[in-house]
């Protein structure tokens, strides 16, 4: 088996050229398609106001702080234009104790940017209660930066959270495009190395191996296990790439989401046995892989977020797709930030996808003598 | 001794092998003929424990290689008729690799590779990688993996297909030598009649599933003991002519070729005078009319009614 395996690996140092062109072609749709949002990983919100005030007093400051929208100051007329030309979802125009919400697409952002400006002004209204039911001068400036610090630093934290509505999700632009890309061409870069079984057993090669004393489990386990290392350097390498050169910071759980991919790299290792033991010839498997994998890419969600799919045949479909637990592993991990406990169900889908798919495809390529 | 008793694989209603029997003694070099699709490649696959058959068995010393494949696989070499080799790999590291299956290790795999590698003459190339080969450098390297591991039993399916004049003869000189220095029993299948004559003692003849034939080389000929060969050699030949012979009495087979006509007649007919009298009737102006000593080819053509290349 080491044997096997040393020769794969001196194979792959000579012909590199499949992992590298699936790794660069990875990193650059994720980097282009989701570059305008690359690092921030927020919501673009164009913001303007007549009355320049606004901009520096607690409203102003509070929405910079936003981590999940970035609320970029303009004119009105460059706001306006930016929706019209679908730069931008909607944009906010605010006033002294209200706001417009200019919607360009009646996306669930919408909901979740008025509650972030109402917030703002809430608390606008909170500090301007308080001095006014303050007499000196003096008075007022000590006890709104006893105020403000108390906001700071609470005597207890309280965390609320709350069910999302079924039109509502989180939807992370930047990542979702790393992610899906990530997935979708890992794909190629496995199966173009599962391959091998089918052209060394029309070779002979697999043959001769077979009168070798070389057991026939440990012809497949080295070669699977080629595979699956070969595919998930190519996911490392990717996040790498990502994480420490592009600043994406994976919402903080970038080893987890490296970890929790293991179950998607099995599946579509045993989703390319079962394709190679389902053809006959190598030309058949490159005819057959393209269609597979794209449109595993596009019902599985790995292009745009599944929410946005209404056909229900396609959401049907979608739950044979290891693309679609694949991408539900990670956006749960990273943008929702689920515990192990909650990504378990996405996890043991993967797992059982993939043990049935390598039964059958091992168990047809044994029956068949190629 | 390698037997195969009855040996038979079906695939769905078709016979691929049907009822094979053989046998091969230590030391022997026997060939087994027969053209595309006769059988060989499937009987060899069987008789190497690679297929499992529809029925009957393959025995070596006396044990079944079916039941228990373990202890032939340790003795036997397999040359496919195909370049099972990495070809992206040098001639040193497919042998390395091939070798470290075979479970060589150390200054020992390094003494066979250097062995095997001065054998098949490719000592000077080992540090290429194979795709820049010729055909026969391939075909070469591609039996020097089956030898790594000192087989008794070497099976070589069609090792010479597609290369040049001056390989084959190396690769045919060098199967010979491993027969008589290292006492290595060879089976060699092929559908060059004329490297089975060179090579081997007996021979095995396949034609869609069946054996058609076995003996020595000059057993088998005897077959046509009874019957002459005649070519009939000329520039052109009319329908008409072709028609007229092929319809007379006398004339058993046939194989029409461009310039040549070979026809398998009774050993008692003189047939060189009516070969004659239908070249004036229809006109052809004939180069040579012989009279041909039976070769192999002519024993396959008499069995099968075609030539072995068809």
């Amino acid at each position: 088996m080491i044997g096997i395996l040393l020769a794969r690996l001196k194979l792959f140092v000579r012909n590199p050229w499949t992992f590298l062109i699936f790794t660069g072609m990875s990193i650059f749709f994720a980097f282009i398609i989701g570059s305008s949002e690359m690092g921030g990983s927020s919501i673009y919100v164009p913001i303007h106001s007549e009355n320049e005030t606004i901009r520096d007093s607690i409203i102003g400051k509070e929405l910079a702080k936003e981590e999940a929208y970035s609320f970029s100051w303009m004119s009105e007329k460059a706001l306006k234009d930016k929706i019209e030309s679908g730069k931008a979802e909607l944009g906010i125009i605010l006033h002294e104790n209200t706001f417009e919400v200019l919607v360009g697409v009646d996306s669930p952002n919408k909901g979740l940017v008025q509650q972030t400006v109402q917030a703002a002004y809430t608390k606008k209204l909170q500090q301007e209660q308080l001095i006014d039911n303050i007499s000196t001068r003096s008075d007022k400036d000590k006890i709104v930066e006893e105020f403000t610090n108390l906001r700071h630093s609470p005597v207890f934290k309280m965390k609320t959270s709350s069910f999302q509505n079924e039109d509502s999700f989180v939807y992370d632009n930047s990542l979702h495009s790393l992610f899906g890309f990530t997935l979708f061409f890992v794909i190629y870069t496995i199966a173009y190395n599962v391959l091998p079984i089918l052209t060394e057993k029309q070779d002979g090669v697999w043959d001769r191996i077979i009168l070798s004393p070389v057991k026939k489990w440990e012809m497949y386990v080295a070669n699977l296990i080629y595979s699956f290392l070969t595919g998930y350097l190519q996911v490392v390498v990717i996040f790498l790439t990502f994480r420490f050169l592009m600043g994406v910071n994976f919402y903080g759980r970038f080893i987890e989401s490296l970890l929790l991919l293991i179950p998607y790299v099995f599946s579509i290792v045993s989703l390319s046995i079962l394709i190679t033991a389902v053809v006959k010839k190598a030309q058949q498997f490159n005819a057959v892989l393209p269609i597979v994998s794209v449109s595993m890419a596009m019902i599985g969600g790995a292009y745009w977020p599944l929410e946005i799919v209404s056909s229900k045949v396609l959401l049907t479909l979608s739950k044979i797709n290891p693309i679609k637990y694949g991408m539900e592993i990670l956006n749960g991990a990273t943008v929702y930030g689920y515990s192990f406990h909650e990504l378990l169900f996405p996890i043991s889908v993967l797992v059982l996808m993939g043990v049935i798919m390598m039964g059958i495809g091992i168990h047809l390529m044994e029956s068949r003598h190629v | 001794m390698i037997e195969l008793v009855d040996l038979t694989k079906k695939f769905k209603d078709a016979y691929a092998v049907k009822n094979l029997n053989m046998f091969i003694e230590k030391g022997e070099i026997v060939g087994l003929l027969g053209p595309n699709g006769a059988g060989k490649s499937t009987a060899i696959s069987m008789l190497s424990s690679l297929l499992d058959p529809t029925g009957g068995d393959v025995r070596y010393d006396n044990k079944s290689i079916i039941k228990s494949p373990s202890a032939f696989r340790k003795v036997v070499g397999m040359v496919p008729q195909e370049i099972a080799l990495y070809e992206d790999l040098t001639a040193e590291e497919n042998l390395r690799f091939f070798g470290r299956i075979y479970q060589l290790r150390g200054k020992e795999l390094n003494r066979k590779i250097d062995e095997v590698l001065e054998q098949i003459g490719l000592t000077d190339r080992r540090k290429e990688v194979v795709k820049k080969y010729s055909g026969g450098m391939k075909r070469r390297l591609n039996i020097g993996v089956a030898l790594l591991h000192d087989p008794e039993v070497i099976i070589m399916d069609e090792p010479t297909v597609g290369i040049d004049p001056q390989s084959r003869n190396y690769i045919l000189e060098t199967v010979k030598r491993f027969n008589e220095e290292r006492k290595m029993t060879v089976l060699y299948t092929s559908h060059y009649m004329e490297e089975v004559e060179f090579l081997c003692d007996r021979i095995y003849i396949m034609d869609k599933g069946n054996l058609i034939a076995s003996g020595t080389k000059e057993e088998i000929k005897r077959i046509l003991s009874s019957e002459n060969t005649i070519s009939i050699k000329a520039e052109r030949f009319s329908t008409d002519f072709i028609e007229s012979i092929k319809n007379h009495p006398s004339v058993n087979r046939i194989t029409v070729g461009e310039k040549e006509i070979l026809i398998i007649v009774p050993r008692a007919v003189n047939m060189f005078s009516e070969v004659i009298r239908i070249a004036e009737q229809f006109h052809i102006e004939l180069s040579s009319v012989d009279n041909k000593a039976p070769t192999l080819e002519d024993v396959f053509l008499h069995l099968t009614g075609r030539a072995l290349r068809d």
